[in-house]
């Protein structure tokens, strides 16, 4: 009955004018941010934090929020449209976003993008409110062993990404994981691989790879291929899902909410994994595997309802913890904590309305999202129908404006460019892009989780076992990797053509 | 172009006048110079930059003081907080430091100043800027998980002594950066063998984390850090690093180091600088500017809410005070062979 008694005091709060004024003002804000490549959600809410000084911070967090997961909305717009992921949770929306729209089912696709975030913002948000000091314990049950098998489970991701050769996948994810221990390593305060150049002390920015290798990759092949008049990309299709394709999707939003919610508690996890996770298993759950990457609808509706279903999870360990779960969550803790509260496992007791205004505004975030953002799919996917020149152009300068105000470093310009040039090479020997950018996003953050573990058992690899979590994990992770070669060594046996031509 | 003429005009007009005017300064004596002419007043909006993203400790601390300076009315001009975040610090002191002479262009800083250099990631250090004041310090807090063995930082210590591999300190930052450098500063007092504790670093906000599911022992963090965790049971501090007990609900409870035999402390001082070579007379401003605004009721109320500690030192003390704290922390990164 309290889970009753908190939400309407919530919904008090949410459904005030005040509230209802701020709620709206954070989703159109978070949406148009979240479209533009380069502007992600942390962006959008350190230029909302000097706002909400002085404000009441429920009215503050709430409008925050709204940001926040009106972002994690609006990233699929640029991938779909542009193949220009602006964001890591919005990565794995290209692999078929990208080409329904090239199709001509732009208008289907992002459709399906919408519904997929309401359906999984709306399930994270129902679990968040009745399970949210249960899971509190789940989203502390991880530690760096835990994280280590966690971010390698994702790693096996590479090999169904792999179109045709697995050689040529494992190679471009070494690259990534290579490109991953670029900078200053945080076990250590060693400067690696920067050659003395202080522009990579930092590392390199996310954006700069996914943008290069995907955004400017397509561009320079739409210009190498501006004679043919193939595409359909100029018409927008129907917004309408047969009801074949809604039978078929439904199942995936359900399932993939879940899945993302439980990865987004996890902090530091967040909806880049659950994204990449959710296209994966459900590829495999898939009877035509194949058709995924080529535009298949529900390789569309399971990232995007993971990611949305994440960014609702990783409010988990921060309203009832205290601990950020993401970097986006991390600035809003860091928000809350300029407004004179200090989240903690006391925050719902001793500050109520936030926790429950918080939570209430998110129901009617999402609801405000799908009204605002179905109408606009016909205005927005119009991009499409300027002329190829035009927007050729339009897309590199996206790229270019996106890496800057993130760095405000011409060096970084040159480095997409680098990129682009590698992603365009990297197509016309067929070596696919999407495992170096994923290994590139995992490795770091893989990396860490190693050393640490290592560090905490004295160097003894044990540590990875003895976590029955953790040694789960790695079972299903080599599994994952090897039952695919296995296979495909069998079929090259069987094939000795098919040998050929992947070599 | 032109902006940057006028800049240098005005730079260089103001070097004139308080050139001119230092003689006459300098002869009406040092105790009360209010109506003296050759005075520097800002006549245009002040910056101050905060090295880091929004929402951190150095990004409250400009925008708190920022506020309390126009709200208080110590400061007419309007002051503007402007985020420039990377390298630790290292991109806004970079930023800063090209702007040799500006009495406008302030920033905010902490031990990450000294540290920083000293780990050979900014080639700046608090000897290219103009110190201004101190204003406030926070302190630094060892905290275990509730049900933990230990009580007290002598036993825990004591266990470090027997068989340091057995116990892992967890921090947000990098080693030889502050929440390392705290712990050892402490641990070295209390003859824990230094070069042997194992540090380790979880900059993904993953640090309380690892110390409640107990894959790590001890956390090394901000005293604001651990109330809320206190409070609810899931913690406790086995020590703080300030001279004296911090007063304040929970707060007070924490034992210092000092106050269990172990003679030392870290502060996590913080206050403002301006470019290299900032004029005496905008410094002088400055400094008493700063020390308005830390006797102030309403700094006061903004100490209290965000529990720092008053702590105001003027220039020429605070530069004293930084010389001695880098030769501190250089004699511990050497221990530890991690100075560069």
């Amino acid at each position: 009955m309290d889970v009753f008694h908190g939400l309407i005091q919530g919904f008090e709060i949410a459904l005030s004018f005040q509230g209802l004024m701020f709620v709206f003002i954070g989703v159109v804000v978070g949406t148009v941010i979240g479209m533009i490549p380069g502007l992600g959600p942390i962006t959008a809410i350190a230029v909302m934090i000097p706002i909400t000084y002085g404000m009441d911070p429920a009215i503050a967090l709430l409008l925050m929020a709204g940001v926040y997961y009106g972002a994690a909305y609006g990233g699929a717009a640029a991938s779909i449209l542009l193949n220009a992921p602006g964001t890591s949770e919005a990565v794995a929306t290209t692999f078929d976003g990208y080409p329904l729209a090239k199709q001509g089912h732009a208008g289907k696709a992002l459709a399906l993008s919408a519904i997929g975030s309401f359906v999984g913002g709306t399930i994270s948000i129902i679990l968040l409110t009745f399970l949210a000091p249960t899971l509190a314990k789940v989203a502390v049950s991880f530690g760096p062993p835990e994280y280590f098998a966690l971010m390698l489970l994702g790693l096996t991701a590479i090999a169904s990404l792999s179109e045709g050769s697995t050689i040529k996948a494992l190679i471009s994810g070494t690259i990534g994981l290579m490109i991953a221990t670029v900078g200053i390593d945080a076990q250590t305060g060693t400067a690696r691989f920067t050659f003395g150049n202080a522009h990579l002390l930092e590392g390199i920015d996310f954006l700069v790879i996914a943008l290069g290798l995907f955004a400017l990759a397509e561009v320079a092949s739409l210009i190498k291929n501006r004679k043919e008049k193939a595409t359909n990309m100029h018409s927008v299709g129907s917004l309408k899902l047969t009801k074949a394709e809604a039978k078929e999707v439904a199942p995936t939003m359900g399932r993939q909410s879940l899945l993302g919610f439980l990865v987004g508690v996890l902090p530091g996890a967040g909806g880049t994994i659950a994204s990449f996770m959710a296209y994966i298993s459900e590829k495999k759950l898939s009877k035509n595997p194949e058709k995924f990457g080529k535009g298949a609808i529900r390789g569309v509706a399971a990232p995007e309802s993971a990611n949305n279903a994440a960014s609702g999870g990783a409010f988990v360990p921060l309203l009832s913890l205290g601990i950020p779960g993401s970097g986006t969550t991390a600035v809003m803790l860091g928000a809350l904590i300029v407004l004179g509260i200090q989240p903690g496992p006391l925050l719902m007791n001793d500050h109520p309305d936030v926790f429950w205004g918080v939570i209430a505004s998110m129901y009617i975030g999402n609801i405000l999202l799908l009204i605002l953002n179905l109408p606009l799919i016909p205005y927005i996917s119009r991009i499409l129908l300027v002329p190829r020149q035009l927007l050729i152009s339009l897309i590199i300068v996206f790229c270019i404006i996106g890496v800057y105000a993130v760095s405000f470093s011409t060096f970084d310009l040159y480095l997409l460019l680098g990129f682009g040039v590698l992603g365009y090479v990297m197509r016309v020997i067929k070596f696919p892009a999407a495992p170096m950018l994923l290994a590139f996003i995992l490795g770091g953050m893989m990396e860490q989780a190693f050393r640490q573990s290592l560090t905490i058992s004295n160097g003894s690899l044990s540590i990875f076992v003895t976590s029955p979590i953790a040694a789960g994990m790695l079972l299903v992770a080599f599994l994952a990797f090897l039952v695919p070669i296995i296979k495909s060594r069998k079929s090259k046996k069987n094939d000795p053509a098919e040998n050929n031509k992947s070599a | 172009m032109k902006k940057r003429l006028a800049l240098f005009a005005l730079i260089l007009l103001m070097v004139v006048t308080t050139a001119c005017s230092s003689g006459s300064k300098n002869a009406g004596g040092s105790s009360d110079d209010k109506g003296d002419s050759g005075e520097w007043k800002p006549d245009k909006p002040i910056e101050i930059v905060a090295p880091s993203g929004a929402g951190g400790g150095w990004d409250t601390t400009a925008r708190m003081a920022a506020k309390m300076f126009n709200e208080a009315g110590i400061i007419d001009q309007k002051i503007g907080v402007v985020n420039k975040e990377g390298g630790g610090g290292s991109v806004g002191w970079a930023y800063v430091a090209s702007k040799e002479g500006s009495p406008y262009n302030l920033f905010v800083s902490s031990p990450p100043l000294l540290l920083v250099p000293l780990n050979g990631q900014s080639k700046y250090d608090h000897e290219d800027f103009t110190p201004l004041a101190n204003v406030i310090a926070d302190y630094a807090a060892f905290a275990v998980k509730a049900d933990a063995k230990w009580d007290n930082l002598n036993e825990l210590f004591d266990d470090m002594k027997k068989d340091p591999s057995s116990i892992t300190v967890v921090g947000a930052s990098a080693p030889g950066s502050m929440d390392h450098i705290q712990f050892i500063k402490i641990a070295k007092a209390a003859g824990v063998d230094i070069t042997k504790i194992k540090y380790v670093s979880d900059q993904d906000g993953g640090a309380l984390t690892s110390l409640l599911n107990g894959s790590v022992d001890v956390y090394s963090t901000g005293v604001a850090e651990t109330v809320e965790q206190v409070k609810a049971g899931k913690i406790k501090v086995l020590g703080v690093t300030s001279e004296e007990r911090l007063e304040g609900d929970t707060l007070s409870d924490f034992p210092t180091a000092k106050e269990q035999g172990i003679d030392a402390t870290f502060v996590n001082w913080r206050g403002f600088f301006g470019p290299p070579k900032m004029d005496k007379a905008a410094v002088k401003y400055y400094e008493e500017k700063f020390k308005e605004l830390s006797d102030s009721k309403e700094f006061a109320e903004v100490r209290e809410k965000y529990g720092w500690d008053e702590m105001y030192m003027d220039s020429e003390e605070y530069k004293k005070f930084l010389d001695e704290q880098k030769e501190e922390i250089k004699g511990l990164l050497d221990d530890l062979g991690l100075a560069k």
